[in-house]
């Protein structure tokens, strides 16, 4: 009797522990294979053939077709440049520079990665021809709720979001020096009360 | 009580195994590739607009405002295939995965001679029986050379505002994926 207990008892922390294991980390703990540069984080081998086991397996788990090395890279931001999660209460200041790329997209997404709604017509969505520069070519974007002038990315849905920054054609993805990719910080200006 | 701590071990070590058993396997017993969800829903050489597909096809994190794109799967054993438009687009961008939809090959507009996507992916046997006689018809064509026999294309397009909404529908729209 207690041996099969004793069996029983190993079988239960093999498959249980085993399995909860797995499921921690790819759906819980932050992925070994990712990019960071200050609040922006990106997965270049996500989906290729370079990619690690965990990074295969969490691939296979949720599918699509990620962009590739050449075609472009995503990076997302979750907080800001401060580590605060990013809330549609609050107004953030978006300040260059941009990397070197052919074109690049910025829009808000929710926490499923659904774009959020349009605001009166107008996308949660910017990009590099729609920017007002400064005479030194700089730009600075103003994410809110409210309407600002300039740059005004429109964050319609209440709660956390999302910004994710695409940047196409980009010697980023294709394995230029990490620490000379500069992307723009993002700084909590004020919060409704 | 030694017992107790014995299958405890035991139990720490079979849950290494299982997690590394289920790691590796994971991949292997996957139905849920790119490939094989373009498959459910469109023959092979038919172009498929990658806006309106349920969200296993494309998950909604990977779609973006200002692209759109159109996927096409094809068999290299019917012969080179060919991925053309005939209109120009501001910018575009292709990756080739092969059939457990892992991305083995991308490349952009820069490579390419004109803004008119016009491409001709072939295995390497195919490009040196096609370079002994190469027809005129392949002249601004990029060659991409793959070892991938059975895979899938997407093409994207950058829509940079309202001005290109029409011009970029009609380019996806007639867009060509066919075997030569």
């Amino acid at each position: 009797m207690k041996t099969v207990l004793a069996t029983l008892l190993a079988l239960i922390i093999a498959i249980g522990g085993g399995a909860a294991s797995v499921w921690f980390l790819l759906e819980e703990a932050p992925a070994a294979d990712g990019l960071n540069i200050g609040p922006w984080i990106a997965y270049p081998s996500l989906g290729t053939r370079d990619a690690d086991p965990y990074s295969r397996a969490r691939f296979v788990r949720r599918g699509g077709v990620p962009m590739g090395q050449a075609e472009g890279i995503v990076f997302t931001a979750r907080t800001d440049s401060n580590q605060q999660t990013l809330v549609s209460g609050c107004t953030y200041r978006l300040d260059g520079p941009m990397p070197v790329a052919r074109f690049w997209t910025l829009h808000a997404v929710d926490n499923s990665g659904r774009p959020l709604p349009e605001f009166e017509g107008r996308p949660a969505a910017l990009q590099a021809m729609q920017v007002q520069r400064e005479a030194d070519n700089s730009f600075t974007i103003t994410a809110s709720s409210q309407a600002h002038p300039g740059n005004w990315l429109a964050i319609t849905r209440p709660g956390p979001y999302q910004l994710l920054l695409t940047l196409l054609d980009t010697p980023i993805s294709t394995g230029a020096a990490v620490e000379e990719i500069r992307l723009p910080t993002i700084t909590r200006v004020s919060c409704d009360v | 009580m030694f017992r107790l701590l014995y299958a405890f071990l035991v139990g720490i070590i079979g849950a290494g195994i299982v997690h590394i058993a289920i790691i590796f396997l994971l991949p292997a017993n996957a139905s849920n590739d790119a490939w094989s969800r373009i498959a459910a829903i469109a023959e092979p050489y038919q172009p498929v607009l990658l806006e309106n597909v349920e969200p296993s096809v494309l998950p909604a994190s990977q779609r973006n405002p200002f692209l759109r794109a159109v996927a096409c799967r094809f068999d290299l054993e019917d012969g080179p295939l060919r991925v053309s438009a005939r209109e120009a687009v501001p910018f575009w961008s292709m990756s080739l995965y092969d059939r457990s939809g892992l991305n083995v090959f991308s490349i952009s507009d820069r490579a390419a001679p004109g803004n008119v996507p016009d491409l001709l992916v072939l295995t390497s046997k195919q490009l040196s029986e096609l370079r002994t006689e190469m027809p005129e018809t392949f002249d601004q064509s990029l060659f991409v050379e793959t070892d991938v026999t059975q895979g899938m294309i997407v093409l994207r397009v950058l829509v940079p505002d309202e001005s290109y909404v029409r011009q970029v529908g009609r380019a996806l729209g007639a867009i060509s994926c066919k075997p030569i």
